[in-house]
C-alpha cells in the first residue's frame, strides 16, 4: 500500500468548488477557463472542492473539451476532491487533465497550519433522504451499473433528476440543506483539531469561528459560481476570499 | 384551457378520462386563479419547459396537498403534452406542470425511477408559442440554472 504523504503549501494555493461547469451555461465555463488562465497559474496549488461539474456521466462523453484543454496546459498542481455532482470522475478525465484525485475528506498543511479540506455533503446529516440518496449512488455498484449504460440513457437519467432536484430542494427547509454543527465538531474532533477547514456544497459562503476544548478552528465555506466567480486563497499565511 | 403568456397565447385539452386526478388538481388551481402571475421558471431546449409554481420574484406559492401519480394510465411524455412535475417522490405533483418540448419517452411509467410523470392534457393550439418559450435564452440565477433570462410569465390561465 502506498504510504500517504501530507501536502504541505508553503506558497500559495486557491480553492474552488461548486462552479457547476454545465453545457447550458457556457458564460460560466468561460469565466472558469479565465480563472485558470489568469488566476490559478499563478499559484502553486489549485484544489478543487467539488461540483466542478453540474453533471459528470461517464469520461468516455467527451464533454468540456475546453476545460479538460486548459486545465492540461495549467502548471499548477491539480488536486481534486469530487462532489456530489461529479463524484463518476474517472481515471482517464484525471489522466488527460493532469489531476490528482483526493479522498474526502483529505488533511493538507497550510504554511504550518493543518487544514481539512472536503466538499462538505457529509457534513449535512439532517438531510436524511439525501444521505440515503448518497450511499445509493456512491456504491461501486451503482456507478458501475449507471457507467454500463450507453451515453444517451445517462443523459435521460440525468435529465430526469433535472426536473427533480429543485423541486426537492425548495421543499426542504433551510436548516435540513445546510450542515449539522454536531457533525463538524466530530470531524474536527476526529482528525485531532486542525484550525482550518474548508468546503463547499452548501453554497453558504462564510467564515464561521469555533473554540474547541481550547482549540480554536475556523471553518471556510466557499460559494458557488451561478452568479459570480469566486474562490479562496492562501497566501502570506492567511485565507482570504476573492470575487472575479 | 387558455394559457395566456407574455409571449402569446396556447391551448390546452384536459384528459379527464385517463389523468382524472390531475386534471381536476388542475383544473382547481386554475379556478382559483393560482396560475395567474406565476412564471415558466426552467426552461430546457429540446426538453421540457416547467411552471406554475413561482411567482415573478422566484418565491415559491404555497400549494394545497400533494396528488396520486396517475403516470401509469397509458399517456405518453410525446411533443407539446403536459405533465404534472414533482419531487423524487413519486406522489408529491402539486401545482406545477412541464409541457414536453421533444418525444421524453424516458420519462413515461416508470420512467427512470419506477414511477414515471404523468401526462394529462395535451397542447391543441398556438405550437409555435411553446416552442417560442422552448427557445428563450436561459441562465443561472438565485442559484438555480435554466431560468429564462427575460421572465416568461403566465399572465392566466382561463378555462375557455
Amino acid at each position: 500500500m502506498r504510504k500517504y504523504q501530507l501536502i504541505k503549501v508553503d506558497t500559495s494555493a486557491l480553492f474552488v468548488s461548486d462552479t457547476h461547469l454545465s453545457e447550458d451555461s457556457p458564460s460560466i465555463i468561460n469565466k472558469f477557463n479565465n480563472f485558470l488562465e489568469n488566476h490559478a497559474s499563478r499559484h502553486d496549488f489549485l484544489f478543487i472542492l467539488g461540483d466542478l461539474f453540474e453533471y459528470w456521466i461517464g469520461d468516455d462523453a467527451n464533454q468540456f473539451n475546453s476545460v479538460v484543454t486548459t486545465l492540461r496546459k495549467l502548471k499548477t498542481k491539480i488536486y481534486f476532491i469530487p462532489g456530489n455532482r461529479d463524484f463518476l470522475i474517472g481515471p482517464d478525465f484525471l489522466d488527460k487533465t493532469n489531476i490528482t484525485l483526493l479522498k474526502d475528506p483529505t488533511l493538507i498543511q497550510l504554511g504550518n497550519k493543518k487544514t481539512v479540506i472536503l466538499h462538505g455533503d457529509t457534513l449535512c446529516i439532517d438531510d436524511k433522504e439525501y444521505q440515503e440518496f448518497r450511499k445509493k449512488v456512491r456504491s461501486d455498484k451503482w456507478g458501475k451499473k449507471f457507467l454500463n449504460q450507453g451515453i444517451d440513457k445517462r443523459l435521460e437519467i440525468c435529465k430526469d433528476l433535472r426536473i427533480k432536484s429543485y423541486e426537492a430542494q425548495k421543499s426542504k427547509s433551510d436548516s435540513l440543506m445546510d450542515v449539522n454543527e454536531n457533525e463538524v465538531k466530530k470531524l474536527f474532533k476526529d482528525l485531532s483539531f486542525p484550525p482550518i477547514m474548508i468546503h463547499g456544497h452548501t453554497h453558504r459562503p462564510k467564515r464561521h469561528q469555533y473554540l474547541f476544548n481550547n482549540h480554536a478552528c475556523e471553518r471556510w465555506v466557499l460559494n458557488d459560481w451561478y452568479d459570480s466567480g469566486s474562490y479562496l486563497i492562501w497566501k502570506d499565511d492567511q485565507l482570504n476570499p476573492k470575487i472575479l | 384551457m387558455k394559457i395566456k403568456t407574455n409571449l402569446g397565447s396556447f391551448s390546452l385539452e384536459l384528459n379527464e378520462g385517463k389523468a382524472p386526478i390531475s386534471s381536476k388538481n388542475f383544473k382547481d388551481y386554475v379556478e382559483k386563479g393560482f396560475y395567474n402571475k406565476t412564471i415558466f421558471h426552467r426552461v430546457i431546449d429540446g426538453f421540457m419547459i416547467q411552471g406554475g409554481g413561482f411567482e415573478l420574484d422566484m418565491a415559491q406559492k404555497e400549494t394545497h396537498s400533494p396528488i396520486k401519480n396517475e403516470a401509469s394510465n397509458g399517456l405518453k411524455n410525446e411533443k407539446y403534452t403536459v405533465a404534472m412535475a414533482r419531487t423524487s417522490d413519486p406522489d408529491s405533483a402539486t401545482s406545477q406542470f412541464f409541457i414536453n418540448t421533444s418525444d421524453n419517452s424516458f420519462l413515461d411509467y416508470p420512467g427512470q425511477d419506477g414511477a414515471g410523470y404523468c401526462v394529462f392534457a395535451k397542447v391543441t393550439e398556438g405550437f409555435d408559442i411553446v416552442d417560442k418559450i422552448n427557445s428563450v435564452q436561459t441562465e443561472s440565477s438565485n442559484g438555480h440554472q435554466d431560468v429564462p433570462v427575460e421572465t416568461v410569465i403566465i399572465e392566466e390561465i382561463s378555462t375557455d
